[in-house]
């Protein structure tokens, strides 16, 4: 059973005034992350940013389980330490996401969290998610078009299969690692960055599949 | 005169009355207003409560709530390291435990949850915070499930007696 760490009692969020100040954002490619969904099948799926209220609402039309973790408070992703080592890394994002044993995750929503890692963490971060990763797992993530790009200190919901909400957080903005989509595509590892579209603020969404295992032997080793 | 001076001494005693009833309240773990209980603000609770009928805290609870078939609400004050079961549960203060709802879950804006919820239905108000697992089946059919070895294993020092202090 899913576990959350009991001495964080969820922290940083928007406020009420924040949540007057949502918008709404149109992805063209957050609906082909159901693509592959089987019929009555509990849907699991992670998300890695706050507990939104239209993703909650969303989804309660589906036969669902949600994995909440906001990994942005995580004080080992806030605080950048240069001591330690990648399995350390590996082991602080697995208990974080305390997702139980023999889960397999449907669709990650994974917002913009790659921009507030360097290579190193997300390296890390995707061989925590690794073990619950299936062939037909599919991610949703927003980028920056290059590293000159900066992103919103925002935080994000699935209002539709085409809509996104983005709110304010009322935490102060981290360190931002904007990478470009070729940078990402060589720290993803098993995932792969299956479609991009840019969107109209100059940020760019990317629409996440697992890749087969010849993809994955020609990109570099760091 | 008569009747005037009988009419003060009258409302003098429904006074005094009505201040000892507040004061005997206050003392009291819980009051029942209208086919609801209230657990008050000063009221801590280690143990399990099992309730037939709707329940409302502003205390501090660790332990299980269930309420098969009722509601529990969670109020601004209240404060659980507890797992709930009923038949609606919302939550507007703090809870630390997992929630079964038979019928729905909701978490005001006021709310803040770290635990796992499993119910037909969950509704989480902007401004609520959230952290933990959401489990929904729109089609299940309301109904209450147990809580589970009565104890949510995330609190596992949580006293196993039955025991209120009202401080």
């Amino acid at each position: 059973m899913f576990r959350a760490k009991v001495e964080k009692v969820a922290g940083a969020t928007a406020t009420s005034q924040d949540y007057a100040l949502c918008t709404m954002l149109h992805s063209n490619l957050a609906a082909a992350t159901f693509d592959s969904l089987q019929p009555d099948k509990q849907l699991i799926v992670l998300d890695v940013g706050l507990a939104m209220a239209a993703t909650v609402d969303f989804f309660s039309q589906f036969k669902c389980k949600l994995l909440f973790v906001d990994l942005y408070a995580e004080d080992f992703v806030t605080d950048i330490s240069e001591d330690i080592s990648h399995q350390e890394l590996v082991s602080l994002f697995r208990q974080s996401l305390n997702i139980p044993d023999n889960c397999t995750i449907d669709i990650c929503l994974f917002w913009d969290f790659f921009n507030y890692l360097d290579g190193t963490l997300i390296k890390a971060f995707i061989e925590a998610l690794q073990p619950y990763v299936g062939e037909h797992t599919r991610g949703f993530g927003l980028g920056a078009l290059n590293s000159r790009c900066q992103l919103p200190n925002s935080c994000y919901g699935l209002m539709a299969k085409d809509t996104l909400t983005q709110c304010p957080r009322s935490d102060e903005q981290r360190p931002v690692f904007p990478h470009s989509q070729r940078d990402l595509k060589d720290y993803l590892d098993y995932f792969e960055i299956n479609k991009s579209r840019l969107m109209s603020d100059g940020r760019v969404e990317y629409l996440i599949t697992r890749c087969n295992d010849s993809v994955r032997v020609k990109k570099p080793i760091f | 005169m008569f009747n005037f001076k009988k009419d003060t001494d009258t409302g003098r005693s429904a006074l005094n009355k009505s201040s000892r009833s507040s004061s005997d309240v206050t003392k009291r773990a819980s009051v029942s207003i209208g086919g609801k209980t209230m657990i008050g603000s000063t009221v801590v609770i280690e143990g399990n409560i099992t309730s037939a009928e709707d329940l409302i805290i502003e205390g501090k609870v660790s332990g299980t709530i269930s309420a098969a078939g009722h509601e529990v609400t969670v109020g601004q004050a209240g404060q659980l390291n507890a797992n709930i079961s009923a038949k609606i549960v919302r939550i507007e203060g703090k809870v630390e435990g997992d929630i079964s709802g038979g019928e729905k879950v909701i978490i005001s804006k006021t709310g803040n949850v770290l635990g796992n919820i499993d119910a037909p239905r969950v509704t989480l108000e902007d401004g609520a915070k959230f952290k933990g697992s959401i489990a929904m089946d729109p089609d299940e059919k309301p109904a209450i499930k147990a809580v589970p070895n009565g104890k949510s294993d995330l609190f596992p020092g949580a006293a196993t007696s039955d025991k209120t202090n009202a401080s």
